[in-house]
């Protein structure tokens, strides 16, 4: 890409010798179709073009960040770092940069998404909730990201991803669903619709229950909850330096049944095939037969903990986050939903959670609630909709031995609470899920 | 300025949209984070582009770029327009836009000194001594951060606005971590997460984190081996921070708007209130006076005008426990027939400008945080946010803190750990008895608002102080 290569060179002959220097540039192309009230409300559409600089020289380091149109002129840019860097403390967990056998050239054209085919795939799912009330999004992404450094290595890579997600809602209920893929043709919206408006016509009229410990069947988008919290605050090795995650190497923490892997390198993988630092990504195992096995890392939480690198550094946050997951899939069972609830004597079927947040990072306690389908099931069978609870749960002890009854066999991304495109979960069958507050507190 | 964002606007409305505005924003930003006395983050940023926004039928069309050569600021409105259009494979009624005074105007945050002429090694400095302090008194870990905002704005619509706004925001905290066997404590000032408001350096000065490192550490090691909070139902006191949390949540987000009309629900969600309701609707006790107030000197979201134009006032939102008022810009205040309230912000030229609440915020009380102990029999007192659930009606809650003081005879006796509570929205604001004054009266503010899709970060404000809830559950545990 012509900008990417001028900006590369201007900056390269700015670099004052016996300084270390990377620059990474994401270039990105969003757009995103908003419905509320069975109409499209909301339509946008942006570019842009973010430039990180960092340097490092006498143990100091220094990163400044600036979209194309604010960053100039390279040669005052790179003056205005190495001003930084001068006045910058000494950076005693500086890791390095990757060498030149990381490089990889993965640059390719994608083509954008158009307002009218998003606008379809709107319709598509609109037209499945008859004359509920509809209201969710469609987006698809373009981006493309080149990594550059001193130490001779030149990364580019290319991603695209399409979503959407959305509900129905009648007087009394709600039903979502949602869909994620590289290429918004991928994307089966009227499928999605069709399970959102059977959720929500099912769900007409919930009655109340009373909180208490419920066997649980939890559909997609609640396991991936469930998963995005362990990997963030759990399996990220910056959580471990900071005292703060409850995962513990080699140890059998999860039930048997729980295989957990980090795909970057499959086909159908959304996202880039390397990570901030323009080093190729490998799939790694996390959780094997209910063992965990591995940490997200970064250049530093590898240096600070002398492990080996994983390459989970995030663009755009630095390493400030720590290593994060962003292509987990947790391996299928063998077991159907209607083979779950079949096997069910009185449990509750939970579509989606719903605000749930950290109450003990250690244990992985969590507060959240239900929303967009819930039911209650009695003797193998869906009795009634249930309201809103409130549940107050370890997220590790819901996949500790012997709380996992089953593992659904259909896997799709499923979106979660920090975002979209980063898991692709079975449904779960749990023996234990304690809810500690109904809808009257 | 101008003339450049009048090439979009022209051309979006030469396509044929209703209505056009854009906003040419230049935003810088400097972020340091600090862990036991070395430099975590430290990362400076600055950012222009503009934002164009075209009104056709019942759909907003928008288009952002970094690009801000004539022929891009062209297309950027013909390209607004053209999305806005493609909305009509799926469309509704027109969406109604009220008229507010067209107006050419500048504004800039009343500051003393501009964090970004601040030496950079002056504030990393704060923050290593402060962190380097903690470790050495004993956290397992220390945290510092600072973040300051600097962003220039001209905003230009089709009607003829022509409005400079220069906001100016800096804040940032100071946190102990202590690990023990199991489990982690913290204590963090002036709130979890930071505190933060418009002005310059002088913000942070004013927090004087020095004064607080021993107390912050000390705190921390002894919540690891105080009691639990007890479970239970009984009297709740709320220290300022975490009132200013519990009215962004329970108030703040279920008076937009956009959320009630449903613009939202797929996401954030909507609201348990209903407009048939307003003037009538017993949201609390007669203590509960809320006010939405942009014009607040010094407060996080203090502006002169929002980003449709529509200039910053100040709106009674619930007047002695009764729902009266609510966050509305020019669409959703027409659709609802309500004037419009000047609420609507984006988060950075490339979004589309939502209802954003401004400075909502509890009115002082008679009585101060003292008398509120002295005068309670048993109960809890909790201190500073650690955990916040709310569910997308914005009735049912659950919140963390990070220290509770047990509170008996009109003394507090002990400290606890791990204090939650929970409740219900309407009857948790009723059992509101007893608020604490003006000298206690604090404009906390909340830097990391999130709402919308695309997803956008929001600052808002929340003045409050001390405040006591009577029958409140507490000490719920997993």
């Amino acid at each position: 890409m012509k900008i990417w290569e001028d900006l590369l060179q201007d900056i390269e002959k700015n670099i004052p010798s016996g300084t270390e220097c990377e620059l990474k540039m994401m270039h990105s192309k969003s757009a995103l179709t908003r419905f509320a009230n069975s109409q499209i409300h909301q339509n946008v559409d942006e570019e842009s073009a973010d430039v990180f600089l960092t340097l490092h020289k006498d143990s100091k380091t220094i990163t400044i960040s600036a979209n194309l149109t604010a960053l100039k002129n390279p040669k005052d840019f790179v003056s205005k770092a190495i001003d930084s860097l001068n006045s910058s403390p000494i950076d005693k967990g500086w890791a390095g940069l990757p060498d030149s056998s990381k490089s990889f050239s993965g640059l390719s054209k994608i083509d954008e998404s158009t307002p009218d085919e998003r606008a379809n795939k709107v319709k598509e799912f609109v037209s499945e909730g008859k004359q509920m009330n509809a209201a969710g999004y469609c987006s698809s992404y373009t981006n493309n990201y080149f990594v550059w450094n001193t130490n001779g290595l030149n990364s580019s890579d290319s991603s695209s991803s399409a979503f959407i997600d959305g509900i129905f809602r009648t007087e009394s209920s709600a039903g979502s669903s949602h869909r994620g893929g590289i290429l918004l043709s991928d994307i089966k919206a009227q499928q999605a619709g069709n399970e959102a408006a059977k959720l929500a016509i099912d769900g007409e009229n919930p009655e109340d229950i009373k909180p208490g410990n419920y066997e649980v069947i939890l559909g997609h988008e609640a396991v991936s909850t469930i998963l995005v919290f362990l990997g963030v605050y759990g399996f990220n090795a910056k959580s471990k330096i900071d005292g703060m995650s409850p995962i513990n190497l080699d140890e059998k923490q999860f039930d048997e049944q729980i295989n957990l892997i980090d795909t970057p390198e499959d086909d159908d993988s959304i996202g880039f095939k390397i990570d901030a630092s323009g080093s190729k990504k490998k799939n790694l195992e996390i959780v094997k037969d209910g063992v965990s096995k591995s940490y997200f890392h970064t250049r530093r939480t590898a240096k600070e903990l002398n492990a080996e690198n994983t390459f989970h550094e995030l663009f755009g946050w630095g390493e400030n986050f720590g290593g994060i997951g962003t292509n987990l899939k947790l391996l299928g069972g063998n077991v159907s939903q209607e083979e779950m609830i079949k096997s069910v004597k009185k449990g509750i079927y939970i579509n989606e959670f719903w605000y749930c947040r950290v109450l003990d990072p250690i244990t992985q306690v969590v507060t959240g609630l239900n929303r967009n389908g819930s039911f209650l099931i009695e003797n193998g069978k869906i009795i009634k909709p249930i309201g809103r609870l409130r549940f107050t749960q370890s997220f590790m002890a819901s996949l500790a031995p012997g709380n996992i009854v089953s593992v659904g066999n259909k896997s799709r991304y499923a979106d979660s609470e920090f975002g979209e495109g980063m898991l692709r979960v079975p449904a779960l069958h749990l023996k234990e899920f304690n809810f500690t507050g109904g809808v009257s507190g | 300025m101008f003339s450049e964002i009048n090439l979009s606007i022209d051309s979006a409305i030469s396509s044929g949209a209703k209505y056009a505005d854009a906003r040419i924003l230049i935003s810088k930003s400097r972020n340091i984070a600090a862990k036991n006395g070395e430099i975590e983050n430290l990362n400076e940023n600055e950012k222009i582009g503009i934002g164009v926004r075209a009104l056709v039928g019942s759909s907003w069309g928008f288009y952002s770029t970094f690009d801000l050569s004539n022929e891009s600021l062209k297309q950027a409105g013909k390209k607004s327009f053209e999305i806005a259009k493609a909305s009509s494979t799926v469309s509704g009624e027109e969406l109604p836009f009220a008229d507010v005074p067209v107006v050419e105007d500048s504004y800039t945050t009343p500051h003393d000194e501009n964090p970004f002429s601040v030496s950079s090694s002056e504030q990393i400095d704060l923050l290593l001594s402060s962190t380097e302090k903690m470790k050495k008194l004993g956290s397992s870990r220390a945290f510092g951060r600072l973040d300051f905002w600097d962003t220039e704005k001209w905003f230009a619509s089709s009607q003829g606005h022509k409005i400079y706004q220069n906001i100016i925001e800096s804040g940032g905290g100071i946190s102990s971590l202590s690990v023990g066997d199991g489990e982690t404590q913290i204590r963090s000032y002036p709130q979890s997460f930071g505190e933060y408001r418009t002005g310059g350096w002088e913000v942070v000065k004013s927090f004087e984190f020095e004064n607080h490192l021993e107390r912050l550490s000390q705190e921390s090691q002894r919540l690891l081996v105080a009691p639990q909070c007890p479970q239970g139902t009984m009297d709740l006191i709320l220290e300022g921070s975490q009132l200013a949390l519990q009215i962004h949540e329970s108030v703040g987000h279920a008076i937009e708007l956009d959320r009630i009309l449903g613009w939202e629900a797929a996401y954030a969600g909507t609201s348990h209130l209903d407009l048939k309701k307003l003037n009538k609707h017993k949201y609390g006790s007669e203590l509960m006076n809320i006010i939405a107030d942009a014009t607040l000197p010094g407060a996080l979201s203090t502006f002169k005008y929002d980003d449709e134009g529509t200039p910053a006032q100040r709106v009674d939102i619930v007047k002695e426990g009764i729902w009266t008022g609510v966050l509305s810009g020019r669409d959703s205040a027409a659709v609802a027939g309500v004037p419009p309230g000047g609420m609507v912000r984006a988060d950075g030229f490339g979004r589309l400008p939502m209802v954003r609440m401004t400075n909502v915020g509890l009115l002082p009380g008679d009585s101060s945080l003292e008398e509120i102990i002295e005068a309670t029999d048993e109960g809890v007192y909790m201190e500073t946010n650690r955990s916040w659930s709310i569910d997308d009606l914005r009735l049912n809650f659950q919140f963390g803190c990070e220290a509770g003081w047990l509170v008996k005879n009109g003394k507090i006796i002990d400290m606890v750990k791990n204090p939650t509570y929970t409740g219900i929205t309407p009857e948790f604001w009723g059992n509101m008895d007893m608020l604490s004054g003006e000298e206690e009266w604090i404009f906390w503010g909340t830097p990391n608002c999130g709402k919308g899709q695309p997803s956008q970060i929001g600052h808002t404000g929340h003045p409050a102080s001390p405040a006591r809830f009577k029958n409140t559950r507490i000490g719920v545990r997993g």
